[in-house]
């Protein structure tokens, strides 16, 4: 406690203007910042899975199990950033028993349980279900023991099981993506209907949120094809690497018309809250906005891949600056959350000053918090391709 | 033949299964806006006579900063002494000649506000002191995920503090600054109208201390009440009308500076 | 009809079923009476203790005093604005008198010269007036004019 006061009174010491006394520490920390990083993972990814089983996209079917499997070990972390913020975790489940009807974070119980695990375990059960059936057969001890339960006992391997499970896998996908709009969109919507917070409150939030997290999703799944196929020692499928990269830089190009739309209207309208925005874009946010998450995140990776539609170079050099501009992007997109929910705390609601925001490394808010958070879902993934891999796959969709 | 009836039979089952899904789904559904229609009964069945509905006037032609209030508020409150945590707070405006406005709120007004602009260099200057607007259409209500707070049948926004998950929402939704999260409850904190003293018939502890009457606490439906004469005789506005909170805590003497 | 489906139509019935069945026990009883809000908190918030006790409490015992402030012109200045009660729960009513140190902090609160201030205030330069010396040795703060030189 003496030293959360000692931390607060230094932030009352570099406080800028003038702040409402409540405002000095800002109560959505690194934890807030990564569950829409998550849940944008989750949702980008999966989107591109079903860019492949519903828009017919063939190109992409080297990474469809791979994009699913990733979503689901996303999923499986995302509410844990959450829980490690809340000052009485305990009590979480209250959001699933009394959930606000106005609310729009209440959302959050009946996207995340019902639609989204309901859905992506669907499809990937549908997907795997014959593979289960197969694998089980040859293999032993932990393995056998899982295929054998998750198959839930139905295992016929004939083509009208095949033809069936294909069928409703499609029609859970098409259930899908919706779902996966509604999972990330709301989040935006959480931020877009506080009109206390002008740096929040704009219609254009929700959308901007899941177009960004379709980009995030995507770069993640690129990244990770990649890496996996350089660790098992397989050759990339050029194809597959080339259209991933192309889904990324039409969808990355609409992500940043959304997000320069909305700072135009602001610049244009020039309302009330103009002034300290100008203020934040310019000196507190001047890193972490223009330049890792414009420069950085956006304008290098679309001018790298932009340049790749006209003139394509080496197989290598595309391989190294897709791995380069993936990296880029995840991270822009990050630094994209960061300023939203940091960015809107920095300024008063008063309109007339600043409080400082100081990450710690250690507790339940910090830089280490935040690393674990993003380095378990890549051990989950790990996991999971060892126990479902996509390559040893026997069946697949049409 | 034999499908036949093992065809009906899976109708059957499936028609059955639908309607005990259907129907649980549609209870589930319907089970949240029930709570909604036996408000709206119980509103019509009270009367408005019954309840008062609270509010409160703030008289900014009266206010001397001395921060009384603010030191009150605490102690009848048992709210943290630092800083950072206040339910009621004064803040001091200065506006100088040369247009800019400065605003300062040293530890909430506790102690007295200080002057800190030689006198040659001020335009004007005044005290504003500021708590929560207990809105009729509070955002931070609105934005609860579990519904810890909440607006009382006589119109106080109070928190339930045995079910608030401290997710900071509310405090993020509040226009004014008026909530904190208490670093000992930990959940959010705000001014309740000293809701334990009102509805014994005392003041809250903030009217009761205040030396030149500056707040105004009473009964908006009290028509011969001291609110509502408070409310007849000045010209009151509310802070951040363009926001539509309606709030119930009413200003006499706000000046364009205020924010 | 698919095995399949049936199996998942049953896993989800019975998920639904025991969400709703675990929800129903979990909700508080006074959960939905008059909103979307466990009405027992209103309860809740009327239990705090009381401090503040109010000027006509103070008058049982100290009412010449209150007559005194009565004719003067802090009497429209509560008791305790300047006394706050002191938390202790033996007590009924136990004040806090300001220590004499701190008398010129205390009235410096109303009394120190702010452009903000209304001019109904007296208010002075703590500093330039009798610098150093407490209020109290010249002024009864409850008669203030009532000067004692």
């Amino acid at each position: 406690m003496e030293e959360h006061y000692q931390h607060l009174y230094e932030a009352l010491s570099q406080v800028d203007g003038y702040i409402y006394p409540n405002e000095i520490d800002l109560h959505w920390g690194l934890m807030i910042v990564l569950y829409p990083y998550i849940t944008g993972l989750v949702a980008g990814a999966f989107i591109l899975a079903s860019l492949e089983r519903v828009f017919n996209i063939k190109a992409l079917k080297p990474t469809y199990g791979l994009a699913l499997l990733t979503a689901l070990a996303f999923l499986f972390v995302a509410t844990l950033p959450l829980v490690s913020h809340l000052q009485h975790p305990l009590r979480s489940y209250e959001i699933f028993m009394t959930p606000n009807p106005t609310s729009a974070m209440a959302i959050f119980g009946f996207v995340y349980l019902w639609y989204l695990m309901a859905v992506l375990l669907l499809e990937i059960w549908f997907d795997y279900r014959r593979d289960f059936v197969i694998w089980s057969k040859t293999s032993t001890g932990f393995k056998k023991l899982f295929y054998k339960v998750i198959t839930l006992g139905i295992n016929e391997t004939d083509e009208k099981s095949a033809k069936l499970d294909d069928k409703l896998g499609y029609f859970i996908t098409v259930l899908g993506i919706p779902s996966a709009f509604l999972l990330h969109g709301y989040v935006g919507f959480i931020f877009g209907s506080i009109k206390a917070n002008p740096w929040w409150s704009t219609v254009l939030m929700p959308v901007i949120f899941l177009f960004s997290a379709m980009v995030s999703g995507i770069a993640l799944v690129m990244v990770i094809y990649m890496v996996v196929s350089w660790i098992r020692k397989v050759k990339i499928d050029m194809l597959c690497l080339d259209t991933i990269a192309k889904y990324l830089f039409y969808i990355l190009i609409i992500d940043f018309t959304l997000e320069s739309l909305d700072q135009i209207h602001r610049l244009y309208e020039a309302e009330e809250s103009f002034h300290i925005i100008e203020v934040l874009v310019g000196g507190k946010l001047n890193i972490t906005l223009i330049y890792m998450q414009v420069i950085f995140g956006t304008i290098i990776p679309l001018s790298i891949i932009g340049l790749f539609q006209i003139y394509k170079p080496s197989e290598k050099i595309r391989k190294i600056a897709y791995f380069f501009v993936g990296i880029l992007v995840l991270i822009g997109i990050f630094f994209m959350r960061w300023n939203v929910v940091i960015g809107g705390q920095l300024f008063s609601k008063s309109l007339s000053g600043f409080t400082t925001f100081n990450a710690v490394y250690s507790g339940t808010e910090g830089y280490l918090m935040t690393a674990v958070w993003l380095i378990l879902p890549l051990l989950i993934l790990t996991f999971l391709l060892w126990l479902m891999p996509p390559w040893k796959k026997v069946s697949v969709h049409e | 033949m034999g499908t036949e009836r093992i065809a009906k039979n899976r109708r059957k089952f499936f028609q059955t299964s639908a309607a005990l899904i259907g129907g649980t789904i549609i209870y589930s559904l319907i089970k949240p806006f029930e709570a909604i229609a036996q408000t709206e009964a119980e509103n019509s069945k009270e009367g408005k006579g019954n309840l008062p509905l609270w509010g409160m006037g703030v008289d900014i032609e009266s206010c001397i900063g001395c921060g009384k209030c603010a030191e009150a508020c605490k102690m009848e409150n048992n709210v943290p002494k630092e800083p950072f945590y206040f339910r009621t707070w004064v803040e001091q405006y200065t506006v100088k000649n040369d247009g800019e406005v400065k605003i300062e709120s040293p530890n909430g007004g506790i102690g007295g506000l200080k002057q800190s602009v030689p006198d040659e260099d001020i335009f004007k200057s005044f005290m504003v002191p500021k708590l929560c607007n207990h809105c009729t259409k509070a955002p931070c209500v609105q934005a609860c995920p579990v519904g810890a707070t909440f607006i009382s049948p006589d119109g106080v926004v109070l928190v339930d503090e045995t079910y608030c998950i401290g997710c900071s929402y509310c405090i993020q939704a509040c226009p004014y600054g008026a909530r904190f999260m208490n670093p000992i409850t930990k959940v959010a904190d705000k001014c309740t109208f000293c809701y334990h003293r009102i509805t014994k018939g005392l003041q809250p502890a903030c009217v009761e201390v205040c030396p030149t009457d500056a707040r105004i606490f009473g009964d908006l439906r009290d028509k011969k009440g001291d609110l509502v004469k408070f409310l007849q005789d000045n010209p009151t506005q509310v802070l951040k009308p363009h926001l539509n909170t309606h709030s119930r805590v009413f200003y006499n003497g706000l000046s364009s500076e205020v924010k | 009809m698919p095995k399949l489906i049936f199996r998942l139509f049953l896993s989800f019935v019975l998920f639904v079923s025991v969400f709703i069945l675990i929800q129903n026990s979990l909700t508080p009883d006074s959960f939905g009476k008059y909103g979307h809000y466990r009405a027992d908190a209103i309860d809740d918030n009327k239990i705090s203790t009381s401090y503040y006790k109010g000027e006509e409490n103070c008058t049982t015992c100290h009412e010449d005093i209150f007559d005194l402030k009565f004719n003067d012109l802090h009497s429209g200045v509560n008791c305790e604005s300047c006394h706050s009660p002191k938390i202790n729960a033996s007590v009924e009513c136990e004040v806090m008198p300001p220590v004499i140190e701190g008398t010129l902090k205390l009235c410096a609160q109303c009394h120190e010269t702010n452009y903000a201030r209304i001019k109904i205030v007296p208010q002075l330069n703590f500093k330039e007036h009798e610098e150093g010396r407490n209020c109290i040795e010249c002024h009864n703060p409850h008669a203030p004019w009532e000067l004692k030189e």
